[in-house]
């Protein structure tokens, strides 16, 4: 390969690495937002309780790293699932208002974990082979990030799997089209709310467990990653394949201008492509244009 | 008796559609809904399937009473419904769409049924086909094998002839025919071809205002009645 060549193939390469740390934070938030429309400002505060479920389960119990993984999509999970019962299923009719109540959880949750683990940041290990980097030929990379393409890769055959090959996604994508429809064929569309929001909460649980290990755990962490995974779910339009979309043009667009210019002006680069895109395209790039109560 | 639905009240929001509404409906019959548009024949479909903003009265169906059901235990009871407009899921496929139907199925089995593609051999040929792809009689037809899925007791047809082209209305009316004289499968039928609703049904029942304005057996649905109930 041209010498000149190679610097450029690997701002590519690593746009594929913040693609999909950006996806992976963002796919909780399409799931739940695209099946049940509600706006969650606490996802970046799920991630957040995914790493420290991470840090308890290592501190405490000795768990090793990737078995983390796991325990912090249940533990997630089940908040998610807890929040869904007492709090957003009063809220399904009043999509805006899931916007606020869900900002209240967000503090809520911010505050009890500084409460509980105080403010200062802990740490996660990582086994031995997650922390070198590995060569790709025209740069080296972090084994880490790379376990993240290859996680973001493994969530989205799962979600595809759960979504299109099983009665269960039937269910789920009739209870999006067409709820009052989907209710006359026996379809239970409470429980796939819940099933759903759970489950959107367990997938940024296991991203939290992956950023675990980027980057320090503070309680405050998941204000890093909720405005990327809105622009994420809103560039995308709501489905899967959008979100893919939007996060690899973002990823790869973040770390193309990167490579001409600074950081700091390829982010607001980045945005104000956003912007235009979305002034063309105002309901994203995939709109869904299902019928929503 | 298989479904009794008696003094039923029915509102969307503060607007009350139907006032006061009862009928009797024996198995194996066929009743004839009819009425002008906007009398409350599609809300008295969405109403047995529990789908209005609220309702009052009783509605006992194959010895249970389900008035005051979720949707989606109505339909598990046996009951299924081809709504006005088809509503078919149009992003999801054909056999998905009956997969769906057979979700509220009593026995809990998931499956394409036999009588679904013997009934309609475009839908066994096109199983793996967008169904926001068919044409209009071709997701009616849909429609009807997504209810059939269930396995239901009672058929809740809103109009199903509706904006769909004269040869395949026959087609439809003919399958109507058949699931009711051969298979013995109850129907109530909403329609405004007086002539297909002659052909088919046993029973009428007059809907004018919200009401049962008259019903009776089909012979005595007289010109008469028609004119002052149907034209406008």
């Amino acid at each position: 390969m041209d010498y000149s060549w190679a610097p450029l193939m690997g701002s590519l390469v690593l746009g594929l690495s913040i693609a999909s740390i950006w996806l992976v934070a963002a796919l909780g938030l399409t799931i739940i937002y695209g099946t049940a429309g509600v706006i969650n400002m606490a996802h970046g505060e799920f991630i957040m309780l995914g790493a420290y479920a991470a840090y308890c389960a290592q501190a405490y119990l000795g768990t090793p790293f990737l078995l983390c993984l796991p325990i912090s999509f249940v533990v997630v999970a089940l908040i998610g699932l807890f929040f869904e019962r007492v709090l957003i299923r009063y809220l399904y009719h009043r999509p805006l208002d899931t916007l606020l109540a869900t900002w209240g959880v967000s503090l809520m949750l911010t505050q009890g974990v500084r409460m509980i683990f105080g403010s200062s940041p802990k740490y996660v290990q990582v086994p031995e082979f997650l922390s070198g980097n590995v060569s790709l030929g025209i740069m080296n990379m972090s084994s880490l990030r790379i376990l993240i393409v290859l996680m973001t890769v493994v969530l989205i055959v799962g979600i595809w799997y759960l979504f299109y090959r099983t009665y269960f996604g039937i269910k789920i994508r009739a209870v999006t089209q067409n709820r009052e429809m989907a209710a006359s064929f026996g379809v239970n569309s409470e429980r796939i709310y819940m099933c759903t929001f759970a489950l959107g909460a367990g997938l940024a649980g296991v991203a939290g467990c992956l950023f675990s290990a980027l980057a320090i755990v503070l309680p405050t962490m998941g204000s890093n990653y909720v405005v990327e995974s809105f622009l994420v779910v809103v560039t995308g339009g709501g489905p899967l394949v959008g979100s893919i979309a939007a996060s690899a043009m973002m990823g790869e667009f973040k770390s193309f201008f990167s490579y001409f210019f600074n950081s700091t002006f390829a982010q607001f680069l980045l945005f104000v492509l956003i912007v235009i895109v979305l002034r063309f395209r105002p309901n994203g790039l995939f709109a869904n244009t299902a019928v929503r109560r | 008796m298989l479904m009794q639905m008696s003094s039923m009240s029915a509102f969307y929001g503060k607007t009350q559609i139907l006032r006061d509404f009862s009928f009797a409906l024996d198995e194996g019959q066929c009743v004839c809904v009819l009425g002008r548009n906007g009398v409350g024949k599609t809300t008295l479909m969405r109403s047995i399937m529990g789908l209005t903003d609220r309702t009052t009265g009783q509605i006992e169906f194959a010895g249970r009473q389900i008035g005051e059901l979720p949707t989606h235990e109505r339909s598990r009871c046996g009951i299924g419904y081809i709504p006005q407009g088809r509503q078919i899921f149009g992003k999801l496929s054909v056999r998905e769409n009956i997969l769906l139907g057979s979700f509220a199925r009593a026995d809990g089995q998931v499956e394409v049924p036999e009588m679904c593609t013997s009934l309609f051999p475009y839908l066994a040929e096109n199983l793996e086909r967008r169904a926001g792809l068919l044409s209009g009689g071709q997701q009616q037809q849909l429609a009807i094998a997504r209810a059939l899925a269930v396995k239901p007791k009672v058929l809740l047809l809103d109009e199903p002839t509706d904006g769909i082209q004269p040869n395949i209305v026959a087609e439809i009316g003919e399958t109507l025919r058949m699931l009711n004289k051969e298979l013995g499968m109850t129907l109530i039928l909403a329609e405004q071809h007086i002539k297909v609703a002659r052909k088919l049904s046993d029973r009428f029942l007059m809907i004018d205002n919200g009401r049962v304005v008259a019903e009776g057996d089909i012979d005595e649905l007289t010109d008469e009645l028609v004119d002052e109930h149907m034209t406008v």
